[in-house]
């Protein structure tokens, strides 16, 4: 019997995985097969990306950006980790006011965010770029928010806090030794999310009159096409790799401790 | 007695400190940011000296291949040391004008750079005007009819529209209606919103007086026809060098003097794009103006900058500058390097001193390598109240075209 | 005695609403405090000056304007596109999650949701791009289905038309229906399907007495979000259309960038205040199904 359900498990998955796979990779490498293209020498070559790393601003950009990512994910984490595990604990009445405020940045559209911004925060606020990683933090809230507050539900947190405290943790001990690592899906696919998000942020940062990674891009799209392409290549497929390596070398939700 | 000699010595303070006060050149106490002209900014070399300290200069929605602002760029930077920062170069002069009324300090532009379509909200009645009045040395050499008398703002380059497209077209476009030919179904398309981009602005009028509208520039329902029949084959598409580059775009009006920008920028994604004027009628638009903010943050800059581009000089290049050139004093570095006009004229645009320099013979070749067909009827430029009244034509009907 | 005692009353109140305050709220304050600065007060300054005139005067003209064309075509196209956009990833992204959640291993199921977090999240320029790279007139699959006899753009297909952008928009609309409704499936415990078929019902039976009910409002709630989602997208349809296609968000963008006539001043903010209350009809409900079904998920 379970030989014959093993083997009825597997063709939908594959199918499955087969069919995604090819929805979301043609159009990378189509977008790839583009920018190895030389139309002037004919032919493909690796011209464009070489041009983009020896552009003199693409790291300049490409690290702002990432170091704004880095940053709206450390927000995220040490505002949502205590937060939320605090609020599956105490059963707090405002828990649902909370989680209702969660999805409020989902009922907004960017661009209405945008002009609010614009016409509502203090100079000493829009003159620094530090503005950006909270607001990055804000729209990735409902994502982040849902998938630590799934990851929480999904483990024993009253049992395994008692024990930590009973043990003679500090709430940062339980939190980072104890809990994090128990939640560790959770934990990264949020990382992915936020750092995604922030990574590739367009719309806000543009009315907000800052210059990063994205904005950059469309800039220098205009003289060079292909090398616009190779550039957001890099930057799709760059994360997408690192997240998707770290996910994979991370081990498995080991309970057995330090000891 | 002792009163006596305290009243001496005061006096004698008193004179000394006028002295030195007379004696102080007049550099020391320059306003930069009030400075109406390059007198009042203590002289060229003194403008230079406060620009390199700067070290700054802030332009807002002008890209690198538009009027070959890119070679102008790269002269400004080696010679004086400043890094130019763009603002969104891919907006419009709408954008600016919104970026000045809203944006923090720190993110004001020093100088701008827009259509005849905005010009009019630098000067709101009743309130401060945005702009800071500023006349560049040459500032008799510039048309009366083309500047604000008291420096607020002034007419820079201008261009005719040219019709771009791509050489894969089953045939060669030739007017503005040829464009709702069938075979160029879904391909045709503008640069932007023509309620806000001056370029697209433009393009509706240069499609109005091909379509027989060429005798009321003020009047431009027969441009918004014409874009009206091509979109109800089709989606109109966005003319940016983007899409031009992809292919997704083939057809449109252009500035002529971007067509050194774009052609080459397609070649290397492996497309042919060529510019041609239309064969019945060209239009001849009213200047981009330059005007310095008055929330300019690097003022010395935003005025050696309107020096610069209005600067006449046959000189030399970003590139043919050398060390040596580098160490010169300020004016003298100055007057070795090749004027901004010229580098609009290079470009295919006309610059706005054309005419004085001419006279001089100091106006270098335009690099464009299309005419004006003989058969076609050169039209405009058209006057700002032209401009404004037709833009309302467009606000209210464009959104739903 | 009587005295001391009402007067001992009062102040153990008081305490009693601070430690109150500090059980219930304060651990919440840090995120309530960035959430209310940083989105709640520019929401409500929007929503305060969209009832401003050009001269700062009390109005609804704004809004009067915001429901007559163009706009309306705007707000119908927009919620169009939300709907229609939701509509196709609805259902190949629950299947594709109940596959993956529930044949696939821990590790496949972990790569999946990084992926579907990076995925969810393009848009904008870099998406154009693919496709253009992709589907565009020089695109790499344009080109091969012309070889294979099916010449796309003999119509008036563009990605930049409405059809265009639903094949766009499901790029990022596919990931975030898995990343929704995995819980929802994760939750659908396997003792519940044993039990049933220990019961003596069949797989079928399983499904339509069982699993449809229960995963039903989780899939109507992902719907809901896919909606909202595909509603309010702005940078990759402004990647691809050129103020052609009315699209609401478009057109605050453009109030943005274009002064209408200097006369409404605040038509921008107007608009972005219908949008949010569109969102919220999407999202509330959303919400309310959530909670219900947060019972029977929960372990």
């Amino acid at each position: 019997m379970a030989k014959a359900l093993r083997a009825k498990f597997q063709p939908p998955l594959v199918i499955t995985l087969l069919i995604l796979g090819l929805f979301v990779f043609l159009p990378m490498m189509s977008a790839f097969e583009y920018s190895i293209r030389t139309p002037l020498t004919g032919g493909y070559g690796w011209t464009h990306y070489i041009w983009a790393v020896t552009e003199d601003d693409f790291f300049h950009y490409i690290l702002r950006s990432m170091w704004l990512a880095g940053v709206t994910v450390l927000i995220t984490l040490f505002v949502l980790v205590p937060t939320l595990t605090w609020l599956h604990l105490s059963n707090s009445k405002v828990r649902g006011l909370i989680d209702g405020l969660s999805l409020l940045p989902l009922v907004i559209p960017v661009v209405a965010f945008a002009v609010g911004a614009q016409i509502s925060f203090p100079e000493f606020v829009q003159n620094t770029v530090l503005e950006l990683p909270f607001l990055y933090f804000v729209l990735a809230l409902p994502y982040a928010y849902r998938s630590l507050d799934i990851g929480l539900n999904s483990i024993p947190l009253k049992t395994i806090t008692e024990a930590a405290r009973s043990a003679g943790a500090n709430w940062w001990r339980t939190i980072t030794a104890v809990i994090v690592p128990v939640i560790r899906g959770s934990v990264m696919a949020t990382i992915a999310l936020t750092f995604a998000l922030s990574l590739g942020e367009y719309t806000l940062t543009v009315l907000l009159h800052w210059d990063t990674f994205p904005t950059w891009v469309t800039n220098v799209a205009q003289d060079n096409i292909l090398g616009a392409i190779a550039i957001s290549m890099m930057s799709l497929i760059i994360p997408f790799l690192i997240l998707t390596v770290i996910t994979l070398f991370v081990p498995e939700r080991s309970t057995q401790g330090r000891k | 007695m002792r009163a006596k000699r305290l009243v001496a010595a005061a006096t004698a303070a008193v004179l000394a400190a006028g002295i030195v006060a007379i004696a102080t050149p007049a550099t020391a106490a320059v306003n930069i940011c009030q400075a109406k002209n390059v007198k009042e900014a203590g002289g060229l070399d003194n403008l230079i000296k406060l620009a390199k300290k700067e070290g700054k200069l802030a332009l807002i929605t002008t890209p690198r291949d538009w009027a070959n602002y890119g070679a102008a760029f790269d002269a400004y930077e080696k010679a004086f040391g400043v890094k130019i920062t763009v603002d969104n170069p891919d907006g419009s002069s709408q954008y600016e004008i919104d970026t000045m009324k809203t944006a923090p300090k720190s993110k004001q532009p020093d100088s701008i750079d827009i259509g005849p379509l905005v010009v009019a909200q630098l000067t709101p009645p009743g309130s401060k005007p945005l702009s800071s009045p500023y006349q560049v040395i040459n500032w008799n050499d510039i048309p009366n009819a083309a500047k604000d008398s008291t420096g607020l703002w002034y007419g820079n380059y201008g261009g005719k529209l040219a019709i771009v497209y791509n050489t894969t077209l089953p045939s060669v476009p030739t007017k503005a209606a040829d464009f709702t030919k069938p075979e160029y179904k879904g391909f045709v398309g503008i640069t932007g919103d023509p309620t806000s981009s001056n370029q697209a602005f433009m393009s509706v009028l240069a499609a109005s007086i091909g379509n027989g509208g060429e005798k009321n520039l003020s009047d431009v329902t027969k441009g918004l026809a014409l874009f009206k029949a091509v979109k109800a084959q089709a989606p109109l598409v966005k003319v940016n060098g983007t899409n031009l580059a992809t292919g997704t775009a083939k057809l449109g009006f252009m500035w002529d003097f971007n067509a050194l920008g774009i052609i080459p920028a397609a070649k290397a994604a492996g497309l042919d794009l060529k510019f041609a004027y239309p064969t019945d009628y060209v239009l001849q638009a009213p200047p981009y103006i330059n005007a310095i903010n008055i929330k300019s943050p690097n003022c010395a800059n935003a005025r050696l900058w309107q020096e610069f581009v209005y600067s006449q000089n046959k000189g030399k290049t970003a590139a043919d500058l050398t060390d040596a050139d580098l160490k010169l004093s300020g004016s003298k570095l100055f007057a070795l390097m090749q004027g901004g006009q010229n580098y609009f004229q290079q470009s295919g645009a006309d610059p706005i001193m054309s005419a004085a320099m001419t006279k001089k013979k100091i106006l270098v070749p335009s690099l464009l390598d299309f005419k004006v067909p003989s058969t076609a009827k050169v039209v405009g430029p058209a006057t700002i109240a032209d401009v404004l009244t037709a833009r309302e034509q467009i606000i209210s009907s464009w959104a739903s075209l | 005695m009587t005295s001391q005692v009402i007067e001992g009353g009062a102040p153990s109140r008081g305490r009693a609403f601070l430690t109150s305050f500090i059980k219930n709220i304060l651990p919440a304050v840090p995120l309530l405090l960035i959430v209310g600065f940083f989105f709640l007060f520019p929401i409500a300054r929007l929503i305060y000056v969209s009832f401003l005139s050009n001269d700062n005067t009390f109005t609804i003209d704004n809004f009067k304007t915001a429901v007559q064309e163009p706009y309306r075509t705007g707000f119908i196209n927009s919620i169009k596109i939300g709907l229609f956009s939701a509509a196709i990833a609805a259902f190949p992204g629950a299947l594709a999650a109940y596959f993956i959640d529930t044949r696939g291993s821990s590790k496949l199921r972990r790569t999946i949701a990084v992926m579907s977090g990076v995925l969810a999240n393009t848009g904008g320029v870099p998406l154009a791009f693919m496709f253009y790279a992709a589907l565009g007139i020089q695109g790499y699959l344009t080109k091969f289905l012309k070889y294979l006899g099916w010449d796309l753009y003999s119509g008036t297909f563009s990605l930049g038309s409405f059809i265009g952008l639903l094949i766009v928009y499901l790029y990022f609309q596919l990931p975030l229906m898995v990343i929704v409704f995995s819980p929802a499936i994760v939750s659908l415990r396997r003792e519940w399907s044993e039990a049933a078929r220990n019961l003596g019902a069949n797989q079928v039976n399983y499904w339509i007495r069982i699993g449809i009910p229960l995963l039903f409002p989780s899939f109507i709630a992902s719907f809901l979000l896919l909606f909202a989602s595909g509603f309010s997208a702005y940078a990759t349809a402004n990647a691809l259309t050129v103020g052609n296609l009315p699209l609401t968000p478009l057109q605050i963008g453009g109030l943005l960038d274009g002064n209408v006539s200097a006369a409404q001043l605040n038509l921008g903010k107007a608009l972005g205040v219908v949008m949010i209350v569109i969102s919220a009809c999407a999202v509330i409900p959303y919400l309310a199904i959530q909670r219900r079904s947060a019972k029977w998920q929960k372990r």
